[in-house]
């Protein structure tokens, strides 16, 4: 068989695919479980950031980060009901998958698509913290269009339900020392406290277009600008306003009301 | 040419960056941390060793007719395992370059030594090749990262060389170097720099400027 002969090139091709291909997928076989877990433990640390249950000062290790995670209360809601949904399984629950889902996720509809998400998941993982009977904290994820990609992050709110407890960006391609600025401590830490809804549950939160005057009606429920970022500031305004309206968490805030949740066990 | 030659040509003399432009993308996309860089060059070196080594090994089983489509495919391999290695090793790494780790497959440097070097060499001449260019490669990458991390953050590797002015300081930090246009100019400093150096670097004139014409004939 000649070197150039077709017979010669075809074999050639055949055997490097099949080598190449055995390669790759044996790597990504057996690298998944350590994926995996690395995703889960992100994921753990950001939530547990925002829980305030950890103590003050030290970062705990891996081991305990998964274990603190998985001892929080998660449950997977409805968004448009506003209901537990306690068919799905919070911890195997993928929401990113499910937004171009067909049964799992749906279409905004355009003319309430304020964050430009295109679609989004039917449910949501969202995470309680309970002080006794109390509930002390909640967390949902938030998402919504940035200058350049989305943007993924959660939220925690106070008690009542307005008062926001922290943010959290884990996710975002914003330009590098002007929008990424929604990553760093010193802007999320002027989050703690504003409110997201006024007396009458209207979204009032917005990322200011300068600083915020201190004594003024809006440092109830505005942060300081980003310089030399807009298109962040009205990214995070726009996805503010779209998960904290009729058509996101509206429901299920309003049911909370309502009804005030009871912690896991207790019967809810 | 010597095999020491082989390994130190590339690092400056026939540095992939600097006398060829190979490579620019992500030479302006992932220079704004030295740590980014380091990795960036780690990962470039290591796919350009393996594919190096593996086409050099099949060299002379490798019909002309479709030797790119292997060389491609061994490349484009090596870098999804690496690229698997960092995911599930170094996370936070693996998110900061996300997909420029996967775009060295289209990496001209990595194709261009599999044509140039690994066809026609043999094993050890290929991977000395390839330990050169990639740290021919590397020096740039971490040259370019060291002045963008500095200036746009008064940081090298995220520790805190120069106090900001906002934090106490005296460093007011410029966003620019941050973005890809500095590695540009910063990149252009240095092919002049070089070419400067080392006059046999320039390139002859491709065409010669018409005269200006003179103002009655305008």
């Amino acid at each position: 068989m000649s070197k150039d002969s077709p017979q010669k090139a075809l074999l050639i091709v055949a055997l490097t695919a099949m080598i190449c291909s055995t390669l790759v997928s044996a790597a990504v076989v057996m690298l998944r479980p350590v994926q995996m877990n690395n995703q889960l433990l992100e994921r753990s640390r950001n939530i547990m950031q925002l829980t305030g249950l950890l103590p003050a000062g030290e970062v705990p290790d891996d081991e305990e980060m998964l274990a603190l995670f998985k001892s929080l209360d998660t449950r997977v809601i409805e968004i448009s009901s506003g209901r537990f949904e306690h068919e799905i399984d919070p911890h195997t629950f993928d929401k990113r998958r499910a937004v171009n889902d067909p049964e799992l996720g749906l279409r905004i509809p355009p003319d309430l698509d304020v964050a430009s998400m295109g679609r989004r998941s039917r449910y949501a993982p969202v995470y309680l913290v309970w002080n006794g009977d109390e509930l002390d904290r909640l967390i949902l994820p938030v998402r919504g269009s940035g200058m350049w990609s989305m943007l993924y992050g959660y939220i925690a709110v106070e008690d009542d339900l307005s008062t926001i407890a922290g943010m959290s960006f884990y996710e975002q391609n914003e330009t590098p020392g002007l929008g990424d600025q929604i990553t760093h401590e010193h802007w999320l830490e002027h989050w703690r406290g504003r409110r997201i809804f006024d007396d009458h549950w209207n979204v009032m939160f917005r990322v200011s277009e300068d600083t915020v005057a201190a004594g003024s009606e809006a440092v109830l429920y505005e942060v300081d600008a980003l310089s030399g970022a807009t298109v962040t500031a009205n990214a995070v305004t726009n996805l503010m306003h779209y998960w904290f309206g009729p058509h996101g968490y509206g429901p299920f805030i309003e049911t909370l009301r309502e009804q005030p949740p009871t912690p896991a066990g207790a019967g809810s | 040419m010597s095999i020491q030659q082989t390994f130190s040509d590339p690092l400056i003399k026939e540095n992939p960056v600097t006398l060829h432009v190979l490579g620019i993308c992500s030479a302006l996309a992932i220079t704004n941390s030295v740590t980014s860089s380091l990795i960036m060059s780690v990962a470039l070196t290591t796919v350009l060793v393996i594919s190096n080594m593996a086409i050099s090994l099949v060299r002379h089983h490798l019909p002309s007719s479709v030797r790119l489509i292997v060389q491609i495919t061994i490349i484009a391999s090596a870098v999804t395992v690496i690229d698997q290695f960092l995911k599930a090793y170094m996370p936070d790494a693996a998110r900061t370059l996300s997909v420029y780790i996967s775009l060295i497959v289209t990496n001209c440097i990595v194709l261009g030594r599999a044509e140039a070097c690994a066809m026609k060499s043999g094993m050890g001449v290929s991977i000395m090749d390839a330990l050169g260019n990639g740290l021919g490669y590397s020096l740039v990458l971490i040259f370019v990262s060291t002045i963008r991390e500095l200036m746009g953050n008064g940081t090298l590797m995220g520790f805190r060389i120069l106090p900001l002015a906002h934090e106490g300081g005296w460093f007011q930090e410029n966003a620019l170097f941050l973005l890809a246009p500095s590695a540009f100019f910063i990149i252009g400093v240095m092919v002049w720099g070089i070419r400067s150096w080392k006059p046999e670097q320039k390139e002859p004139a491709d065409f010669k400027p018409l005269p200006m014409p003179s103002e009655e004939n305008r």
